[in-house]
């Protein structure tokens, strides 16, 4: 008993990490219908920008959220209204975007090479292996952090859809953006912040992956991989839907080990992914549109 | 036999002769005229691997500098100065195979050193064994590329196996001090990699041979660049074992050994393989966190206390880069070169298959624990010796403990820190 306790504790730590990678790339889809590629690329990049910070300027990996928010923030509103916009809406943009966007995530990765080499880093602070008491186990501090970030963005993103004049914007360019252009929503503006926003939550996630795991720049192809699936496990487009299918996803790995070697837990949300697009294409969560 | 038919083929047996006797001065020639030995080589200067490359150039360099130093290597009688042409393969297998045919073919070199990386050394071995030219490695340890009878082919890293069984050796002396429970329980977990799996093999063959001292407990793998090894851990905790003995790159080492910490776990005995003992280790970790693991490498700098040539190579190594102490990889790369001059002079030409023979043949004075590096044909070509044993002390220090021969420190078992 006191075991499955121990791995449901797992799960939800694991399930936090999950949802924090996800939330951009949900995001971004649900609005601009556009699979940022890119995404591992700025995770990674996040998790050098928080390094950089704490061993240049000293400062805590949780401190400098902000700043790294900022700076992804301006780099995804920059990458879309240089890059991105350019592209052609609808079915006939997705090869292109995807094309470009994994060339941008080409060129991030070249450049870390370039900058850091191809060296293992890890941010290490005076709380990075401390743990606190918690029902009978011991719970990373680091963890419980992710997890505790990742409830916050949810219900921060949930306010800012819903009551704010942006974030109805937004919501209205998700359903249907001609109709915002003739009643006067800059579309493109709208996107460009999208855009943005998901990619500064890439570069949160990064941020605070760094603080679990060493990484190099080569990092962020496992993290696109597992925000692939839970973002299309929860149905694409679904904030919550994302919350919900990272729970079901670090469950369903965590609990595997009871029954299968510890290598394959990691296969077995990829054939969840493969069961839920084969019997609910739209995802355990429909296609609700920033629900 | 016709008087026609005699003569024709008295004809065509003078004109082979005569080709064959001009092939072979032109060869003798071109031996005699030889101004420079080439050999050639690729190592991951950029990419992934770029840093250990760089380290592997280091070895490779000194090596180049020091024969050249004496006037190059005696081959038939005179010295010839020895030149490395070196390319970066970007740590990419398709690079790698594509450079070393290059070498071969294009720019014309003797021989080759090898790259580092298992996965590189073999894919690019094969290029050197269909053109038949000797290939001596430092890079690649993965048992399996030597299991594919190449003969052109020869390692210098010790199989992982070893890395495995050396380990258990030295936990063996310390039940036997007394200072281990017997049988002791073995959690022994593993990345899912060649690397992994020798390593597996190497624990499991020590234990079946141990006579019931030791029992596994926990036998699983886990995937490269894990994110989570909480209910891996949790397995771990419940087995109750005494010794936790893994094998992980730095980066799962990190992550791993992070949340081993954080989920208050210690054992008696704790062992990451090769990881630990390096400065990124306690950068990552904290030097209180890494403080009485052990771990297992090629080769030490303190084995140059012993004198000979590894304190040649150390000195020689320390005065050319300004005091910096070399790590293994330097050494391996080192040696690797220093065994290739070994063989052609030993050879006394520069002829592949004469090289190629003398490297099946070649006993060294090395600089490798052990002393003596030779390529068994048992083993495809791939040196066999022990690996050195090192356990993070609480004052900073990693002092050898096993071999006995080459111990330069006294071990701590159990682990000191489960005394905290």
């Amino acid at each position: 008993m006191a075991r499955l306790l121990d791995l449901a504790i797992s799960a939800v730590l694991l399930a936090g990490l999950y949802a924090t990678m996800a939330y951009g790339l949900g995001l971004v889809y649900g609005v601009l219908r556009v699979v940022n590629l890119a995404h591992g690329g700025v995770i990674m990049a996040g998790a050098y920008l928080g390094w950089v910070l704490h061993g240049r300027l000293r400062l805590d990996p949780y401190l400098s959220i902000p700043l790294v928010l900022v700076a992804t923030y301006a780099f995804g509103a920059l990458l879309y209204r240089g890059l991105v916009r350019h592209l052609p809406r609808g079915a006939a943009g997705g090869p292109a975007s995807l094309l470009l966007l994994f060339g941008v995530w080409l060129v991030l990765r070249n450049a870390a090479y370039l900058l850091f080499t191809g060296d293992d880093q890890a941010i290490r602070t005076s709380y990075s292996t401390h743990a606190v008491p918690f029902l009978g186990t011991w719970v990373s501090v680091n963890r419980l952090a992710v997890l505790g970030i990742a409830l916050v963005i949810p219900v921060a993103l949930h306010l800012l859809l819903h009551r704010t004049y942006l974030g109805k914007a937004i919501r209205a360019a998700a359903q249907n953006a001609e109709s915002c252009t003739l009643v006067g929503v800059d579309v493109e503006r709208v996107y460009t912040v999208t855009f943005g926003l998901g990619t500064a939550l890439a570069g949160l996630a990064g941020v605070l992956s760094a603080t679990l795991f060493a990484f190099n720049p080569a990092s962020g192809a496992g993290e696109l991989l597992k925000s692939f699936v839970v973002v299309v496990l929860g149905g694409l487009g679904s904030v919550v839907g994302t919350a919900v299918a990272a729970l079901i996803l670090a469950t369903v790995e965590v609990f595997a080990i009871l029954v299968l070697p510890s290598y394959l837990t990691a296969a077995v949300g990829f054939v969840m992914l493969v069961i839920v697009l084969v019997v609910r294409p739209g995802g355990l969560f429909g296609q609700r549109v920033l629900g | 036999m016709p008087a026609r038919s005699l003569h024709r083929w008295s004809t065509v047996t003078v004109l082979f002769l005569a080709a064959l006797g001009a092939a072979v001065a032109c060869r003798s020639r071109e031996q005699a005229e030889r101004k420079e030995i080439r050999i050639g080589a690729t190592l991951p200067l950029t990419g992934a691997e770029s840093r250990i490359g760089g380290f592997y150039k280091e070895g490779y360099d000194l090596a180049f500098e020091e024969a050249n130093r004496q006037g190059g290597l005696q081959v038939g009688g005179k010295r010839l100065p020895v030149r490395l042409v070196l390319l970066d393969d970007t740590s990419s297998q398709a690079t790698a195979v594509s450079l070393a045919d290059r070498l071969v073919n294009g720019d014309k070199v003797d021989l080759l050193l090898g790259t580092y990386a298992s996965h590189l050394v073999e894919a690019q071995s094969t290029v050197a064994e269909q053109n038949k030219v000797p290939y001596v490695n430092g890079g690649g340890g993965a048992t399996d590329i030597y299991r594919r009878g190449y003969r052109y082919l020869f390692g210098l890293l010790a199989p992982v196996e070893l890395l495995g069984t050396t380990l258990m050796g030295f936990v063996d002396a310390q039940q036997q001090a007394g200072k281990l429970p017997r049988p002791a329980r073995v959690a022994l977990v593993w990345e899912n990699t060649a690397h992994g799996k020798d390593f597996r093999r190497g624990v499991r063959e020590f234990v079946a041979g141990s006579k019931g001292g030791y029992e596994i407990v926990v036998d699983e793998s886990f995937e490269l660049s894990g994110k989570d090894f909480g209910a891996l851990l949790e397995k771990v905790k419940a087995a109750r074992a005494d010794l936790f003995l893994a094998d992980a790159h730095l980066p799962d080492f990190i992550t791993m050994h992070r949340q081993y910490v954080s989920a208050g776990l210690c054992h008696p005995v704790v062992s990451y393989g090769a990881r630990g003992a390096e400065k990124a280790a306690a950068d990552a970790l904290g030097r209180e966190n890494v403080t009485g693991i052990l771990s297992a490498v090629w080769w030490n700098a303190q084995l140059a206390r012993k004198g000979g040539p590894t304190r040649a190579f150390v000195d020689a190594y320390e005065a050319r880069s300004g005091g910096r102490e070399p790590e293994w990889y330097q050494a391996l790369g080192y040696e690797t070169a220093r065994a290739l001059f070994a063989a052609i002079q030993q050879a006394g030409k520069v002829d592949r298959e004469a090289v190629r023979s003398a490297l099946a043949a070649l006993k060294l004075d090395s600089i490798l624990p052990g002393g003596q590096l030779s390529f068994p044909a048992g083993q495809g070509q791939q040196a066999h010796y022990p690996f050195v044993v090192q356990q993070n002390l609480a004052d900073g220090t990693s002092p050898i403990v096993y071999p006995e021969d080459s111990a330069t420190g006294r071990a701590v078992v159990p682990n000191p820190r489960c005394a905290r």
